[in-house]
């Protein structure tokens, strides 16, 4: 740069022997101010424009944060009525297998109860047994008696009558006994019938029956196992619910996180905007040179407010705030390299 | 509730320092410049903790830390300086103007978080 200026401050006779016209350098040089004028627009247009979607990154991002947020506690309340759903509904069917124990237990002692009964009218049967040969015995003893009667002549003629009043007496006895037996019999098959019958209701699904169950107490036991079936199907479904509300919530705290982590990305703007000022300053700086020397071969500056003014390579490597901006200028001018060695985070 | 005062002339770096903060459970207040936050502090905020830029028009983050030391309160409040500044001569002078800690941009918001506990244990 100094001997460009050397070159451009010797007199106009000395410019054309030298090949160098200042006149031409000036009018080369005035189109630079508007270049960079240009040029510093554009990067000013980058700043606003990245500014702006930097911003508009940081509120999406807090948007879908919001989101998940919203997501994660609707979640949280489902999975927490879900599970006092299951809860509930464990309770209800402990609380049906309570009560269907006890009505099998109940229609257990129930029929046991109706067995000892038919057990005690089938003894009833031998005393009627007993009845129709006491009248069997009567009647005989009432003919023969009759016998002798006749046998007696007229003086049995009144013991013949009374005689065929107790044939007349053991015959009816006898009709009535048996048929306090039939009526017993009827009874107890009856009774019989009701303990074991289940023709009207599920006799295809009833198992082998043991001494104790009856149709009544088998159909509550399948009503239960019914019941019990249902209820450990909805706890699947409801246990497989609370699982994926459980891994949505584990989803949704993932994703807030990595918004947080994206938001804190989007510093990476205020960076890009320093260094772009930094280069605008730059661009700035060499317009302001371009302006200088063309003054300066137009004779409107002097040769000391020129150099005075001049910019140098190692000005730009003191305006660098950054370690980074550091390191590219020691690249770019092949520099000793840069060696920042402070901490990130410092605590004083 | 802790609160915290962002100093800085970055709306993006306020917004994403804020939205990291605000969830982590504190509360917030903004400044554009260094003369925002004193007047701010003239004001009666009394934020637990400041976190400050160091490079920003009208004040810079270095002279409103020595300034904001002054502020009734505020001699003993965290004050740290969050910038892209690697500088080690503004390190000093941002140590000697009474800055707590320099954290250089950009920060994740778990360092970040992390440095808050150290300087407020109890928050």
């Amino acid at each position: 740069m100094t001997n460009l200026l050397r070159k451009l401050s010797v007199t106009s006779a000395d410019h054309e022997d030298d090949g160098l016209r200042g006149d031409v350098v000036a009018a080369a040089l005035d189109e630079v101010p508007a270049y960079c004028e240009v040029v510093d627009g554009h990067l000013k247009d980058v700043i606003e424009q990245t500014g702006e979607a930097a911003e508009a990154i940081v509120h999406q991002l807090l948007n879908v944060d919001s989101l998940a947020e919203v997501m994660a506690g609707d979640v949280a309340q489902l999975a927490g009525t879900l599970s006092r759903t299951e809860t509930e509904l464990n309770r209800v069917t402990s609380g049906n297998d309570q009560l269907v124990g006890r009505l099998i237990a109940y229609f257990l002692h129930r029929d046991q109860q109706i067995r000892r009964l038919v057990d005690q009218m089938r003894e009833l049967d031998q005393h009627v047994k007993q009845i129709e040969e006491v009248s069997r015995a009567t009647n005989i003893l009432a003919l023969n008696a009759m016998i002798e009667a006749v046998r007696a002549g007229e003086a049995g003629e009144g013991f013949s009558v009374v005689a065929d009043e107790v044939r007349k007496l053991a015959h009816r006895s006898a009709e009535a006994a048996h048929g306090i037996g039939s009526s017993i019999g009827d009874l107890t098959a009856k009774l019989d019938g009701v303990l074991s019958d289940d023709s009207q209701f599920d006799s295809d699904q009833a198992g082998p029956e043991t001494s104790e169950e009856t149709a009544m107490t088998r159909r509550l036991g399948g009503i239960a196992d019914a019941q019990r079936e249902m209820s450990e199907m909805v706890a699947g479904i409801l246990k497989d619910t609370v699982t994926a509300a459980g891994q949505v919530q584990r989803s949704s705290s993932a994703l807030i996180a990595e918004t947080t982590g994206a938001v804190g990305h989007v510093q990476f703007q205020d960076i890009s905007r320093q260094m772009l000022e930094h280069v605008a300053e730059a661009v700035s700086d060499v317009r302001r040179q371009c302006e200088d020397v063309a003054s300066y071969v137009r004779d409107s500056l002097t040769e000391e407010d020129l150099l005075a003014r001049v910019i140098s390579v190692d000005d730009l490597r003191r305006k660098h705030v950054m370690s980074r901006q550091r390191t590219t200028h020691s690249q770019q001018t092949g520099g000793p390299a840069h060696d920042d060695a402070e901490p990130l985070i410092e605590l004083f | 509730m802790t609160t915290v005062m962002l100093v800085d002339d970055s709306a993006t770096m306020l917004m994403s320092l804020k939205s990291i903060l605000t969830k982590a459970g504190y509360s917030v207040e903004t400044a554009g410049h260094g003369k925002e936050a004193l007047d701010k502090l003239g004001k009666g905020v009394k934020p637990n903790l400041i976190i400050s830029d160091v490079n920003m028009p009208q004040m810079d983050g270095i002279t409103f830390a020595r300034e904001a030391r002054k502020a009734p309160g505020m001699r003993f409040t965290p004050i740290l300086m969050l910038t892209t500044e690697s500088e080690q001569s503004k390190r000093a002078e941002a140590k000697a103007a009474g800055a707590t800690g320099w954290l250089v941009k950009p920060v994740g918001p778990d360092q970040l978080l992390g440095v808050i506990k150290q300087v407020l244990p109890g928050a």
